[in-house]
């Protein structure tokens, strides 16, 4: 209990740090570039038809969910591994303040899609929320699994080889459907699933590993 | 005490590393691409691209591909390639910055190797990748061109693009990474791309053919093989357009890593002559042109074809075609000898034809014949469209001509449709196959070259009974009763009576036999 209570004493002392040390660079460069790709449905002229409204929109919520990939970076990794703070805290403290600012920028590019050809608002965004989740849970686990101060590269271009990874899937198990089409609802509990799965998963990744584990011959790109 | 040096001393000649500096290269590279194979995504992407072309080549097919026609086969496998190069792209620009991410840098500026040569080798990291895309495209390839039925030409340049696009997207990789030192680059990239690419083609609807042809992959599946010289692809130019954008990205990465030899330069000169080469030969739309040419084929197709007397009945193929031709008049030959009255002996055109389309990857219908005794047969040939053939032999034998056919919408259909089905080797699998729903029961549009066949609940029951007959017996009633079989005016119930199959089994199902949907197919 007074562990708890330490570390919630603790995290305002850690949150300047904690905003200082966050990946800006990589955070803003997917943000922008989402906003940018979700900002194109405003220039075409005669503004897009639904089907392209929803690409843009997947685009920008690939993009958002590459720039979280990098958040778990910590160039100072191995000397912070020693502080009394928990990762788990510090890992959770990140995540509170990028997942703000990610629904912030998800919301306006939700909202630069014009409103006739928006695809239904709360299944797009379970979808944006899957993708970051997933990218979450990936530097989690690479922080987990890894000695890489770094990972986020790795984190990133695994991410966006399963969303291309995705597109192949057979029409049984598709994620990506386009609107309109008569699979929409299943399609979505499956992202609804994949929701609950991958944050399950990512919550029992984030505390430091008591031991280490096997190393694989296949890695991710370092 | 000093010592004092009479002589000079000697320092050794500056080391001349331009012999050793490929053989650095190579050595590089080698261990760059060894490096990137064990990178989840790319490891995961090439194993799924081998295992479904293993997979294709080796799991017995329905019969479906065993007569290829090889201008539509070599294009036919360029739609995966995005998916190998997206990972390509990301995991060499993820390797060609790992020294970056390191903080080693620093430590490569000490050696002899130029970082342009450490740029050259991360590029050419990616040739083994190539190698195997090349490979099993050609593998793909060959056992198409090598099955007895393959009609048609491939076209090497079409074939080139697998691996092309492999190359660029490594070099692309690459040349990000120099342009671009963020870690955050590679991915990013492909998003971006990605949207511009679409956008591009959403802004400009697709019609603009230079700029269409830009875009590394331009698959165009979907329509039926058309003769070769119809296609209209600038395939040889945009090989040339795809090898020449290759080399210009890597001279670019090297340029930009600080690579200044002579060599360097005239290749970059060399590279852009053939890429501006390549972009303003594949650039001309012969759009007119083409689809004067394609409606011509189409409309006056025996001006291009050869012909050839079989039996009875004359076959007419384009000159890619003829190969097919003993396989038509095997089909055409097995439905006439099942039918009776006249029809057993008239003398049929088989004539292969080709829609009218006005681009490659948008498919179109046949329009049916008026001509009498003259069939249609499509540009592909195996599995469903065996039987599909035989509906259209079999039609024209009861109904005089195809135009008529689409008119049939009584219980003439049962004859066409047993005549077209008992001359299979499997008539219940051939039943299935030609039917659109693949059903056995129920009312279903049976497929044929031109117009499909509507066939009803109660046509489909008594197809579905006879063909469970002994065929000669069936055959023998079929042409003692051809007259009536094939005049419009019997009913079905007499028909099922002159082929000896006992009535439904309840007149309620019976009077339920004409449902709504088949008479809105037929009043079409």
């Amino acid at each position: 209990m007074s562990a708890v209570a330490d570390g919630c004493l603790r995290v305002p002392v850690l949150l300047p740090p904690v905003w200082r040390a966050l990946p800006w660079r990589a955070l803003g460069a997917a943000a922008g570039a989402g906003l940018a790709a979700a900002a194109v449905a405003r220039l075409v002229p005669g503004g897009p038809d639904p089907a392209f409204a929803l690409v843009l929109l997947r685009c920008a919520a690939v993009a958002f969910a590459l720039g979280l990939a990098f958040l778990l970076d910590d160039p100072a990794r191995h000397i912070t591994a020693a502080v009394p703070t928990r990762r788990a805290v510090r890992t959770g403290l990140r995540m509170a303040l990028a997942v703000p600012l990610a629904a912030v920028c998800w919301t306006v590019a939700l909202l630069l899609i014009p409103g006739r050809t928006r695809p239904p608002a709360g299944d797009v965004t379970l979808e944006a929320a899957v993708l970051a989740a997933l990218a979450l849970t990936g530097a989690a686990a690479a922080v987990r699994c890894t000695d890489e101060p770094q990972p986020g590269a790795a984190v990133a271009v695994t991410s966006a080889a399963g969303t291309a990874l995705a597109l192949l899937l057979p029409e049984r198990w598709a994620l990506f459907v386009a609107a309109g089409s008569p699979d929409w609802a299943v399609a979505h509990q499956r992202w609804a699933a994949l929701l609950a799965l991958t944050v399950a998963a990512g919550t029992a990744l984030l505390p430091e590993p008591l031991r280490r584990g096997p190393s694989l011959a296949l890695r991710p790109p370092h | 005490m000093s010592t004092v040096i009479d002589k000079a001393p000697a320092v050794a000649a500056p080391v001349r590393t331009g012999r050793h500096s490929a053989a650095a290269v190579l050595a590089l590279a080698r261990f760059e691409a060894r490096e990137l194979l064990l990178q989840i995504p790319v490891f995961v992407f090439f194993l799924l691209y081998i295992g479904h072309a293993l997979w294709k080549l080796f799991l017995p097919g329905d019969g479906m591909d065993d007569y290829p026609a090889l201008q539509s086969v070599d294009r036919s496998s360029q739609s995966v390639l995005p998916f190998l190069a997206v990972a390509v792209l990301m995991c060499v620009n993820v390797a060609a910055l790992r020294s970056r991410r390191h903080g080693t840098d620093g430590h490569f500026d000490v050696l002899v190797m130029e970082p342009w040569r450490r740029t050259v080798a991360h590029a050419l990291s990616v040739v083994p990748f190539a190698a195997v895309t090349a490979l099993v495209v050609a593998v793909q390839f060959g056992r198409a061109a090598l099955k007895p039925g393959a009609a048609g030409h491939g076209s090497p340049a079409e074939l080139a693009v697998g691996p092309l696009v492999v190359l660029l997207a490594g070099v692309l990789g690459v040349l990000i990474a120099r342009l671009c030192p963020s870690i955050v680059g590679g991915p990013l990239f492909i998003v971006v791309g990605f949207a511009t690419f679409l956008t591009a083609s959403v802004v400009t609807g697709e019609k603009e053919h230079w700029l269409n042809w830009l875009y590394p992959v331009v698959s165009e599946n979907g329509a039926d093989p058309i003769p070769s010289d119809l296609l209209g692809r600038p395939a040889a130019w945009h090989a040339l357009y795809l090898l020449g954008l290759t080399a210009l990205l890597l001279c670019a990465a090297a340029l930009v890593s600080g690579g200044r030899t002579r060599l360097l330069k005239a290749l970059t000169v060399v590279a852009l002559g053939a890429t501006a080469a390549g972009i303003a030969g594949q650039s001309p739309g012969h759009e007119a042109r083409l689809t004067a040419a394609r409606t011509q084929v189409n409309r006056t197709p025996g001006r291009f074809q050869s012909c050839v007397v079989h039996g009875r009945s004359t076959y007419c193929s384009f000159p890619e075609w003829t190969g097919w031709r003993d396989d038509w008049a095997r089909v055409a030959d097995r439905v006439q000898r099942l039918a009776g009255g006249g029809a057993g002996g008239e003398r049929l055109t088989i004539r292969q034809r080709i829609p009218l389309i006005y681009d490659l990857s948008s498919d179109a219908a046949l329009t049916p014949l008026s001509t009498p005794g003259e069939v249609t047969v499509g540009t592909r040939w195996g599995g469903s469209r065996v039987p599909e053939f035989a509906v259209g032999v079999a039609s024209v034998l009861v109904a005089g001509d195809e135009q008529a056919v689409s008119r049939v919408c009584d219980a003439r259909v049962i004859t066409v449709m047993w005549l077209a089905l008992a001359a299979q080797d499997d008539p219940a699998a051939a039943f299935r196959a030609v039917r659109l729903d693949d059903s056995t029961a129920g009312s279903a549009l049976a497929l044929a070259p031109t117009e499909p066949v509507p066939m009803s609940a109660e046509q489909t029951r008594i197809v579905r009974e006879l063909l469970r007959q002994p065929r000669y017996s069936v055959t023998a009633r079929v042409k003692a009763h051809w007259t009536e079989l094939t005049s419009p005016k019997t009913s079905e119930a007499r028909v099922a009576e002159l082929l000896g199959v006992p009535g439904a089994a309840d007149g309620a199902r019976n009077g339920s036999g004409k449902g709504a949907d088949e008479g809105a197919w037929c009043q079409q």
